[in-house]
This record gives structure tokens, sequence and C-alpha cells, in this order.
């Protein structure tokens, strides 16, 4: 719904000149959502955030907007303050100001001294202290540290469930054996820079062809077991044209690499020019884009926007690399149960097939999967709670929305939860590997196996920039950056001013 | 593993024969063997597979 001026809904900003905090609204016209501000000093600012590919209502899943007198110190207030509404699933140290590139874009603070060990082993058991994140090394380029492995063994001794490192790729495939030494300190997974598959775009990007060095070091990281993942940096004009074949050949290499996580460009430290209104590659454009470049590989229909950050901040979509080399979704359109029958379901079936409930007997009080309340305990028939009220249980056999996050409060997956949901598949499964080949996907061990070791994630993360921030997305942040003694939300660690900030 | 012979259905009165079952669980469908009754068509299914390998394959399939 929006009024006669088309806003359809208010939030606060801040001028991306001087960054006070200032009031805003999304207003559609022109085809697309924009964010728009007025700031006393500065001016008018209108940044296009959605560009109705996609329904934006059926997207936000519910989130309830920010309302007058909430969060009232976003974003100078950061730390991680009593009114965020999210935990820490990633947190991220830099561990290093210095860099083997020179990158058209970067968030990174280059102008950080250099921290020692002792430095960062109080941040990390700091940031262990948090809920056993998963921690992101980051940079600069944190690969340039010798003693990174130590870095790696300290954090997993510290307890941090998964330690990822955040890399361009360039000293793994160069140096074999400081991979092995990484795998020995036990890195879970690589976020590696990977923003096409021609060196033109390198060339744009990064000043450099690199091609060559990525796939060398996707071998290395392979040879040690090390989960990869594929994050381009994603700019329209350079390779908004290559997502589909970005696809393609990270799935061509599973389960050496994991998945790809795309991050349309955003305008933070250093960037060539303040954006205009054709810079910005919203969320819709990139997924839609996507679908639309995979020769069918996967559809709209995969993918939920983000349940633990806000869902204007990325998007996801689990999927199986299969034998021959196609995606299995693991999200469905169709959602429906029949549980326990001795034939293959049908679409117009639902629980049950629909016959009786089992009765109390020795064959268990049933749910409609056949199994007892005594096995299942807390939950409900095969589902948590939360899916019945969506009418998603096997017990309702009902159709649901095909985009949206199943849930509708904020918060709806903890941090917790999100960071088990992507920990596990980012990460190798040898053990399962070993036992893949082979095996009938259609049973259930088949299922788990494959599960396991060909899982492969296609997902997105929207950055906010001094334009584009929204308090209401920036408050359910979730990746939280550890400096100066605290966590803080991602966008509003790295906020920087219009005129300050770039190159 | 109690062995689906020493089972019996206490509805027909009869043992439980292993068949191959077929599971739906949000769009997705598997099979294994499970002692299912040869009249009523009930199956069993074990505390050992609901809190392993289902419980397994519901965390892959839900959701974050």
């Amino acid at each position: 719904m929006s009024d006669a001026q088309g806003v359809i809904r208010h939030t606060v900003s801040v001028c991306p000149v001087c960054l006070r905090r200032i009031p805003a609204v999304q207003r559609r016209h022109d085809g697309a959502v924009w964010l728009e501000k007025q700031c006393p000093q500065h001016g008018f600012f209108s940044t296009p955030i959605w560009r109705d590919k996609l329904d934006l209502e059926l997207w936000r899943a519910g989130v309830k907007p920010l309302m007058e007198g909430e969060n009232p110190h976003c974003p100078h207030g950061c730390g991680i303050c009593p009114d965020h509404k999210q935990g820490t699933c990633c947190a991220l140290l830099e561990v290093t100001p210095r860099c083997n590139l020179a990158c058209q874009f970067c968030f990174a603070d280059d102008e950080m001294p250099e921290p020692d060990l002792g430095q960062l082993r109080a941040a990390i058991d700091h940031i262990a202290s948090a809920g056993r994140p998963t921690l992101q090394l980051s940079g600069g380029e944190p690969s340039l540290r010798d003693d990174l492995p130590e870095l790696v063994a300290y954090a997993k001794q510290q307890g941090c469930s998964y330690v990822q490192l955040n890399s361009n790729g360039l000293r793994l495939a160069e140096d074999e054996e400081y991979v092995a030494a990484l795998a020995e300190a036990g890195l879970d997974f690589v976020f590696m820079q990977f923003d096409g598959t021609d060196d033109g775009v390198y060339q744009q990007l990064r000043g450099r062809p690199l091609l060559t060095e990525k796939l060398r070091a996707v071998e290395h990281c392979d040879a040690h077991h090390i989960g990869v993942t594929f994050v381009p940096t994603v700019v329209r004009g350079v390779n908004t044209a290559q997502l589909g074949d970005i696809l393609r050949l990270a799935v061509s290499l599973s389960p050496a690499v994991r998945g790809v996580h795309f991050q349309p460009v955003s305008f933070l430290g250093r960037y060539p020019a303040a954006p205009a209104a054709l810079d910005r590659y919203t969320l819709d454009e990139l997924l839609t884009d996507l679908v639309a470049q995979s020769g069918g590989r996967i559809e709209l229909a995969n993918f939920r926007s983000s349940c633990c950050d806000h869902p204007l901040c990325g998007f996801h979509g689990g999927f199986i690399v299969l034998e021959d080399g196609s995606l299995l979704p693991l999200t469905q359109p169709q959602q429906t149960c029949c549980c326990g029958s001795d034939q293959p379901p049908q679409p117009e079936q639902s629980c049950c097939g629909g016959s009786e409930r089992a009765p109390q007997s020795a064959l268990q009080e049933g749910c409609c999967c056949g199994s007892g309340k005594t096995a299942w305990q807390s939950d409900n028939c095969c589902s948590g709670q939360l899916e019945a009220t969506q009418q998603q249980s096997c017990c309702a056999g009902g159709e649901v929305q095909v985009l949206p996050c199943a849930c509708d409060e904020i918060s709806r997956t903890t941090a917790a939860q999100n960071r088990e949901y992507i920990g596990r598949r980012w990460q190798r499964n040898l053990q399962a590997e070993q036992e893949s080949n082979g095996q009938d996907i259609s049973s259930l061990s088949g299922f788990l196996t494959r599960a396991r070791s060909h899982a492969f994630t296609i997902s997105a993360m929207a950055f906010q920039d001094a334009w584009n921030l929204d308090i209401e997305r920036l408050r359910q942040c979730s990746l939280h950056v550890y400096a100066d003694g605290m966590l803080k939300p991602f966008c509003s660690h790295y906020l920087t001013a219009a005129e300050a900030a770039h190159d | 593993m109690i062995e689906a012979s020493e089972l019996q259905c206490e509805r027909c009165g009869v043992a439980l024969e292993l068949k191959k079952t077929y599971f739906s669980y949000l769009g997705h469908a598997f099979h294994t063997d499970l002692p299912r009754c040869p009249v009523c068509g009930q199956v069993y299914i074990d505390e050992e597979l609901v809190k392993g390998r289902m419980s397994r394959v519901e965390r892959e399939l839900e959701d974050k």
C-alpha cells in the first residue's frame, strides 16, 4: 500500500555527506522503489533499493517497519546495543591492513596499524565468548600474515564454531604449503573473491588478470579439503552478464566449491565515484538475472529472502549437486507431505495419503509420519510449530508461497541456527564424499550422504552504504565486525561519508 | 534393531513385514525399508530412525 505520494514505508537513514541520522521513506515511482531522504544541510537524496522484478511485500515476509522511537542510537551508538534484534552469526576480524591487490572497490580500512599476535588472540577470546560465532579472518588480505595458521588453531581451540578465511586467493594459489598449514590448523572454509570467468572482469575490478590463479587456489584448497565458496562482487556492466557462467563453473567444481555468495557492489570505503541510480544492482535484479542466465538449472522458487538478517539484506537457496552435474533444489514450491506410504507420493496427496491417523497401539500413537510422540517428543509432526502455523507442515499438506521466508517475525532465525545452516554446507565432508558415488538419492541414506558431500548454496548479501542505509535493516544485522574492543554491525562499522571516502 | 517379524499390528493382529516404504517431506520423497502391517498398511518407525536419519533429513530440508 502506498499513499498519494507513493510512500510505502517510513524508516530512518543517514545523510550520505555528514552521516547525521535523518528520517527516510521508501517511495515507489518510475518502476522502482527508492529510499529518499532530506538532510537539512546537504539536501535531497534518492537511491533505488528495489526494481520491482519481484513482489517486495512478499519478499519482506511480514517484517515489521521501524517504529518511531525504536533504535534511537543507530547507527552511531553501535556496539551491539540492547535494541539490536539479532545475535552474532559471523564475527569479522581484520588481521592486517596490507593487501597484494589494489581493487576499484574495497570496504576495508587500509589505514589501521598491523595488529600483533597477542592483540589478535585477545580479540579472538572476546569473539569466542560471544556465543561461539563463525570467525571470519579478513583484511586487507589476511593470507599475507605468515602466522595465520596459528590464529586459526587458536580460534578453534577457543571454541569458534567455524573459522573462515576471506581471501583473494593469490597466496593460496602460489603457496600450497601455506594452504596445508591452514588445513592442519583447522580452517573450515574460504570465502574467495571470484568475480568472473574471464580475465577482462579481473582486469577491470582488480587491476590485473587473475583467473588462472583463482583456479589454482581452488585446486590447492581441494587437495587439502578446505571448502571454497566463490564470492563475486557484482558490478553492473562489468560482470552482470556472467552470473550464470560463474554458477556453472562453481557447480562443475563441486564438491571443492561449496557455493556462490553474490555481493552486489556497495559504496563503502574505496570506490571510483559516488553511485548514480543505475549503479545500483538490487537484490531482485540479481536473483531474476541469475535465474535467467542459469539455463533452467535453478528457479525463483528455490530461493528465500534472508531469515537471519533482514530480507532486504540477502537471499539463499540450498541445493545438492547430483552425479550428472544437475542441481537438486532443497527448497520446493510445493510442500506437501505423505509419510509412511508404500507408494511414491502423488502431488495431490495430503498428509497420510488421506488415511486416518495411526491409533494408539503397539505401533505408537502416530502423527502423520507414522512416528510417535515418544520419538518426536517436543516436535510436532515433521516440523516445528512455526511451519505448522504457516500451513507448511506435513500435516497441513498446504501449498506455500515460494519466495519469502516462512517466518513473519523479526529475529526469526537465530544467529546460531543460521551459522549451523551455512557452516555444514560450506564445510567439506570427506567421509560422505567417499560414500556418495553410486548412491540412490531417493533413499533416506543416499540423500543424506549426498546432501553432506555435495551441498551447494547460492546466496547473496547486499551491504548498505551511506546512500541506502536503512536502520530497519541494520538493527537485524548478524554479521558483526570486531573493532575497538567491541562487536559492531558490518554496515555501521564500515559506513563512510560520501565526500571523504572515495579515491 | 527389532526384526519386523517380531512386531505385531495391534489392530490386525498379524506380524509386520519389512517393506519398501516411501516418505515425503517438504516436497521431497525418500524410501527406506520398514516393518509394515500387510493388512492395514501401518508402518512401525523405531526411535533410532526418527531421531537419526529422519531428523537429519528434516535439518537438510527445513530452511534456516
